[in-house]
């Protein structure tokens, strides 16, 4: 069997709270209150829950956006917290994340291309030339005309916005790219662009996606594995198909009942 | 309430509106619109960002901002023109027939009153009611929008409480003083799944406790099909197809619905495989296409598409759709 891409074990995120005018720390709020999974390589993984189930925050620590408490994160088998700097900086390469609102994540001064070719400044690769052929080819590969490298963001839609900021991600051939409600801003008609999109990345260069949404509908079609949170902590997962048609825990079936149907 | 008999209030519908026109800086964002809701009804008006849906709404209480005005049409509640009132009986008319709630209960709410004394606020507008009789009446809406221990909640701020919560108060304001039409402007969206099933419910309840009409701005096809008994599908500035929710998703006349309908990811549907996409953007109002403004999406348009804008022609019972090509949406969309 292959190494997982992402190997999250015991993972836990709490947050001190202070008060007093000494500011001591009081409490702690345990934001994520012991995760663990496996992101194997083209795999989807979903992480579900609902505002303040720690989602977002189990994403951010193994992007490396935020310090665990406890427990460790391996990429590519590499514990996150004994790397040095310039591991860190490589496996920063082979993950990549997209956020919910395309409009804040892109600079409003920057054309597409320019905005599209900043990882690869930034990690020094290629030649001006190169970066010029890589970011025709990504604008191919997310299906944006190659014209629309010279325009500004406020030239674009919400959706085509997206696939800039998909295609931003996808500059430094990462294997995964963990996707924070990334069709939740956007209209009904274009979401189901994206997914596609995001299910026709995975089969042409085997990506493999940490997918967090409060979107079961959404979950269920383009996830393979899923964990349901709730207050920090995972109340159960297992393969999609499972966790649909028979949900074990309560607090999934409440969920489940709480979606409206077409 | 008002003294109206029975059988005309079953005739006269609660509001409507004929060929509504609302403008920004010249561009309509609104472009003909005609609804009509009936009491106890809830008539949902669907669509995506930018097509007027909460523009029409707004225009319709005469509540829309300043860059926007009201450039045609013919607005009636209960049979009396609203459109032509003056700024003041417009007031009173909101204050005592009319009710809105939004997106953001957090933000409608005055962050540094008691939420308690908000909705006291919004009973005493007009009426003459004792300081007792006030607060009796308000601890009992709190109750029956299903806010706990009402008296130590009435006492807090909207920052002490959930944004389920502050829907509720939002739900409170609005329905102590027994509004004719509530206008909700897509109210769950900022809400999980669990709690915007329960404001939803608690919507419907009180609709029928109260025989109010219920004007429901959503863009979830799915909070329609669950909410509401009719469905007014709005594109690009128009009405393209109304109905009984029943028969809208059941047989769209539109190729917009029927592949709306279609685009929506199931809990029961094929998994991993790739979802029947509508093509391009939704349009910019300052470059709507010619004839239907769907045409550039659609697969089903011709050369008469593009010259020529369909009107909204029956179907069915009391079911319309503005589509030359209607007939060929069940074979080839659906």
């Amino acid at each position: 069997m292959s190494t997982p891409i992402v190997s999250v074990h015991e993972l836990k995120v709490h947050f001190p709270i202070r008060s007093g005018i000494m500011g001591r720390v009081t409490d702690h709020v345990r934001a994520v209150d012991g995760v663990s999974f496996d992101l194997m390589p083209g795999k989807t993984v979903a992480i579900v829950g609902e505002s303040g189930s720690g989602k977002s925050t189990t994403g951010y620590a193994v992007m490396g956006m935020q310090e665990p408490t406890e427990g460790q994160i391996l990429i590519d088998g590499h514990d996150r917290a004994r790397m040095s700097r310039s591991e860190r900086m490589a496996t920063m390469r082979r993950l990549q994340i997209v956020f919910q609102d395309p409009v804040s994540a892109l600079n409003p001064r920057m054309s597409a291309a320019d905005s599209i070719a900043e990882p690869l400044q930034i990690h020094g690769v290629g030649t001006a030339r190169d970066r010029r052929i890589r970011v025709q080819k990504l604008l191919d590969l997310v299906g944006l005309p190659r014209s629309a490298g010279g325009k500004l963001p406020r030239e674009f839609s919400g959706g085509q916005k997206q696939r800039i900021v998909i295609a931003r991600a996808l500059a430094l051939d990462p294997q995964a790219v963990i996707c924070d409600e990334a069709v939740s801003a956007l209209d009904v008609s274009i979401q189901s662009q994206i997914l596609n999109l995001f299910l026709d990345l995975q089969s042409e260069l085997g990506l493999a996606y940490i997918f967090i949404s409060h979107d079961l509908s959404v979950v269920r079609h383009i996830a393979d594995d899923i964990l349901v949170m709730r207050a920090g902590k995972v109340v159960e997962q297992g393969p999609t198909d499972d966790i649909f048609s028979t949900p074990r825990h309560e607090y999934t079936r409440q969920l489940l009942a709480a979606v409206p149907r077409l | 309430m008002m003294s109206v008999p029975r059988e005309t209030q079953a005739q006269t519908p609660v509001l409507s509106c004929t060929d509504l026109r609302i403008e920004i800086g010249g561009n309509p964002v609104v472009d003909g619109t005609s609804l009509s809701i009936a009491a106890g009804e809830t008539l949902a008006l669907v669509g995506e960002s930018g097509c007027g849906k909460s523009m029409t709404a707004l225009g319709l209480i005469r509540l829309l901002p300043d860059a926007a005005h009201l450039s045609g049409g013919q607005i009636s509640l209960q049979g009396e023109r609203i459109d032509q009132l003056s700024e003041r009986q417009m007031n009173r008319l909101r204050g005592n027939r009319l009710a809105m709630i939004f997106q953001e209960p957090v933000a409608s709410l005055d962050p540094l009153m008691p939420v308690g004394r908000q909705i006291a606020e919004a009973l005493s507008r007009n009426d003459t009611l004792t300081s007792t009789e006030v607060r009796t009446r308000v601890l009992d809406m709190l109750t029956r929008v299903g806010i706990d221990r009402p008296e130590i909640r009435a006492r807090q701020y909207p920052f002490q409480l959930s944004g389920g919560m502050c829907q509720r108060v939002m739900i409170a304001m609005a329905m102590i003083r027994q509004p004719i039409l509530l206008i909700a402007d897509e109210p769950t969206t900022a809400l999980d799944v669990t709690i915007q099933k329960q404001i939803l419910e608690l919507m419907a309840d009180l609709r029928r406790e109260t025989g109010s009409a219920v004007l429901l701005i959503t863009h979830d096809m799915g909070v329609v099909s669950e909410s509401a008994n009719r469905v007014a599908v709005m594109y690009a500035g128009r009405i393209v197809e109304t109905g009984s929710v029943a028969q809208v998703f059941a047989r769209p006349g539109h190729p917009y619905t029927a592949m709306l309908l279609r685009t929506i990811p199931r809990l029961d549907g094929p998994r991993k495989q790739a979802l029947p996409a509508i093509a391009g953007a939704v349009p910019d109002i300052r470059d709507w296409p010619s004839g239907c403004r769907f045409h550039p999406r659609c697969p089903l348009a011709t050369d008469h598409c593009r010259a020529k804008a369909p009107p909204l022609a029956s179907v069915g019972v009391s079911h319309e759709t503005a589509c030359w090509h209607h007939d060929r949406v069940a074979t080839e969309l659906t």
